[in-house]
């Protein structure tokens, strides 16, 4: 067995074990989740656009520089 | 100050108490969570039962209990502390069962209703997209229910086909 699936195996391991926490344990996890999520919601504008400023275009996609260059 | 999940266990006791509904469940991924590893979900879902057969109209007296507690709309939910919670009048034969056999558990010193595993693998069975079937694979590997019970559970609710599909798609090799 190799060391990546020894390793594999213990986090699968480690991750199961969190099925072992009383409901209420799991249910403040999900909380802390959701709370997580709503802070990214809040904060959703300025990170899409560093997010966007950051990316390179797709495919076929034109940037914003290019389409002023084509005008 | 009460957790998120114990203020919604008070709410849905008082609402029961109080005859605004016969009973409530849990159901949904708040209810999965008491049998497998915690997974993320953005509302609570609840299924009620009318205090009367006679009982037209369900949620509105459920919202005005909810308002008078403070307790506004959040899009298709009321939003009771920290979570949106969602409530789903029994639709069907299954539901209504699961409702009825639910289970009491203690969330903190409260007690709280919530549908028991193999209900919620046949209610997932019944929906049928991708999460439901995840939420049968995990209550399975849980051991909180067996595949037997589960079949029977779904024959006598008219979904042996889907359950078979279900088998030979993700359990048999």
């Amino acid at each position: 067995m190799t060391e990546t699936r020894k390793l594999l195996e213990r986090q699968g391991a480690w991750q199961k074990g969190r099925a072992a926490l009383t409901w209420p344990e799991k249910i403040h996890m999900a909380e802390a989740v959701r709370e997580w999520a709503a802070q990214l919601s809040r904060a959703r504008s300025p990170m899409t656009a560093a997010v966007s400023a950051s990316r390179r275009p797709g495919i076929g996609e034109v940037t914003t520089r290019e389409a002023k260059k084509d005008n | 100050m009460l957790s998120g999940m114990k203020e919604v266990a008070e709410l849905l006791n008082a609402m029961r108490d109080a005859g605004v509904i016969r009973e409530y469940a849990l159901f949904g991924a708040i209810a999965q969570m008491r049998y497998t590893e915690p997974v993320a979900t953005l509302d609570a879902e609840v299924l009620v039962a009318a205090p009367s057969p006679q009982t037209l109209e369900l949620l509105k007296p459920i919202y005005e209990f909810c308002a008078a507690r403070g307790h506004g709309p959040e899009g298709e939910a009321i939003r009771v502390g920290a979570w949106p919670v969602q409530f789903v009048p029994v639709f069907s034969p299954l539901t209504q069962e699961a409702l009825e056999e639910a289970e009491t558990a203690d969330f903190e010193g409260i007690p709280l209703r919530v549908v028991r595993a193999d209900h919620l693998a046949v209610i997932a069975l019944s929906v049928g997209r991708a999460k439901d079937f995840a939420r049968i694979l995990g209550l399975l590997e849980s051991s909180s229910m067996s595949r037997e019970q589960v079949a029977r559970l779904a024959a006598r609710h008219g979904l042996a086909d889907a359950w078979t599909r279900f088998e030979t798609r993700f359990l048999n090799d």
